[in-house]
């Protein structure tokens, strides 16, 4: 069951006008992020990309709604954002410190899913369904520390899933998970997007990811965050761990993606073979 | 080759193995030390130490010699243990909600903390015993006072933890229940208080222990009954007995409150230990 836009629909969903972040004021004001400005249409996938300490997650706590950002205006679908907006779920980098310990996998999976969802029977199946979706039927009734990170993490994802938003964030979801377990969670993002056809904005800083998983990469320069480049990922689909990433074109888009990364600003694009 | 023989003894842990063993060496070590006791009062016999066969018989006499209709029980226990025990936990319950209420509120607010810190260090490092005559003043010697300053003694212990646990609560957690549009309510009964419940449990340990000690206190003063005016009330009429059959009794009441919290925590709290160790 899929309940989304059919991709060809370029609904804008996100809209990332001006904004810039300053935390403090005087002599230790720190500037995060400046003049940023992006939008996201139905059904991409984007990924931001940058330098460690560029402000990643600033960016992305200002578009929860979970930080008012000191200049500019965040919209979800055309409503300008003030607060949590609406049709919104986050996967968190930390997963141990996302999900309610106290709670079963299960639980913690309805936690967000309010009477306004529905019914208990109906709670109870898109639980059901969110949890199949990221290959977890048999843990429902564990504790979440019973569990391995990679496996924590997709409860985290069914969380979301199950919740039907209609733009996904996610937080450099697999920053802390093994190489093996973090290729089989790219997957499951790739997958579960076809299922729920759904909206993703995926902030990484691992450059490999960035562009094996989305549509289109935003690269932001070191801080104060700006946007570098709008790289475009023409891969075809489906991706594949071996042989998309040994594709001339993949190897040549990561090149560039890492040399805007280590220049901070624009290069000149290097020749496709 | 690591096999030990009947596991009664355990290098490794450097103690007891197995609760039952546990609980036979240490009520072993109790059950000696009464007879140690039991024969150096009977060899050397002092009027203030009665032998623990004696405070036996006295206790017996005192808590059991009642009528039938009450089931055995004499008014000392009818009565003052009811009446003790009574104020206690109505003491206890008032103390902790207003600990974990005001605890919570300061615990949510940065800038509550830092307003309320002095004030909070200053106020509870009054010891709460010494307020008795001030609460005798205000209140007179009513069981209103004596559940006021019981309440007052435990709420201390109960809001310095709550303050502690909530504020300790980590970000991604709050974020977590912003992030999905959960409600005030369901932001506090469910993730807050929750999250800061293994702290607030420490407070409420601590807090029985405190309501029990706070409650004995007050019926040494302008009582009319209770386990307090008893001690007195035996000290003045030098019933030697009677005052160790009390001090017994109290040491099992206290005993039994403590079990109480500790099979409460280890049910509601299986999660935290769990997590701590499986994690």
């Amino acid at each position: 069951m899929t309940i989304a836009s059919p991709r060809t629909d370029t609904e804008l969903i996100l809209e990332v006008a001006d904004i810039g972040h300053t935390y403090g004021s005087g002599d230790t004001a720190y500037r995060a992020i400046s003049d940023l400005s992006f939008s996201i249409t139905t059904g991409e996938l984007v990924s931001i990309v940058g330098p460690s300490g560029a402000g990643k997650t600033t960016l992305l706590r200002i578009l929860a709604g979970l930080l008012t950002p000191t200049q500019g205006s965040v919209s979800l679908l055309g409503k300008k954002v003030t607060g949590v907006p609406e049709g919104m779920a986050m996967v968190f980098q930390d997963y141990s410190r996302s999900l309610l310990p106290w709670l079963r996998v299960e639980k913690n999976v309805l936690f967000p899913l309010g009477s306004e969802v529905g019914s208990k029977q109906v709670r109870e199946q898109l639980a059901r369904e969110a949890l199949h979706s990221v290959g977890l039927d048999g843990h429902a009734h564990k504790y979440p520390w019973q569990l391995s990170g990679g496996m924590q993490q997709r409860v985290a994802i069914a969380r979301a899933l199950a919740y039907r938003p209609r733009l996904l964030l996610m937080d450099e979801p697999f920053a802390s998970v093994d190489a093996q377990t973090r290729s089989g969670l790219e997957d499951l993002v790739l997958r579960i997007r076809e299922e729920y056809g759904m909206t993703i904005l995926f902030v990484t800083h691992d450059i490999d990811e960035s562009v094996y998983l989305a549509d289109r990469v935003l690269v932001l320069s070191k801080p104060p965050a700006t946007l570098v480049e709008n790289v475009p990922i023409a891969l075809p689909a489906p991706r594949d761990q071996i042989s998309t990433k040994e594709d001339p074109n993949f190897v040549h888009l990561r090149g560039h993606v890492a040399r805007l990364i280590r220049a901070g600003g624009p290069v000149d694009a290097a020749p496709i073979a | 080759m690591t096999t030990t023989t009947a596991g009664t003894w355990s290098k490794v842990g450097r103690g007891f193995r197995g609760a039952g063993t546990r609980l036979a060496y240490g009520f072993g070590l109790l059950i000696v030390l009464m007879l140690v006791w039991e024969w150096a009062t009977v060899s050397f016999p002092s009027l203030f130490f009665p032998p623990p066969s004696k405070i036996f018989e006295s206790s017996m006499q005192l808590f059991f010699s009642g009528p039938p209709s009450q089931l055995f029980l004499t008014e000392a226990v009818t009565v003052d243990v009811a009446a003790t025990v009574g104020r206690m936990l109505l003491g206890f319950v008032l103390g902790s909600v207003v600990g974990v209420l005001v605890g919570t509120a300061i615990g949510r607010s940065l800038l509550l903390r830092q307003l309320t810190d002095p004030t909070v260090e200053f106020l509870r490092s009054i010891p709460a015993t010494a307020t008795l005559p001030l609460f005798i003043i205000l209140l007179g010697g009513t069981d209103a006072m004596r559940v006021a300053f019981i309440a007052y003694a435990v709420m201390w212990f109960v809001l310095i933890n709550a303050t502690s646990g909530v504020a300790s609560i980590h970000r991604t957690l709050i974020d977590t229940g912003y992030a999905f549009r959960i409600g005030r309510a369901k932001m506090l009964f469910r993730v807050i208080l929750p999250a800061a419940l293994p702290r607030i449990f420490a407070g409420l340990r601590i807090g029985a222990t405190v309501s029990l000690l706070a409650a004995i206190v007050s019926e040494l003063m302008l009582a009319t009954n209770g386990i307090g005016y008893r001690l007195t009330l035996a000290q003045n009429m030098f019933k030697m007995a009677d005052l160790w059959s009390w001090l017994v009794l109290l040491a099992i009441i206290g005993f039994l409150l403590n079990t109480a919290m500790e099979i409460v925590e280890r049910k509601i709290l299986a999660w935290d230990t769990l997590s701590r160790t499986q994690a």
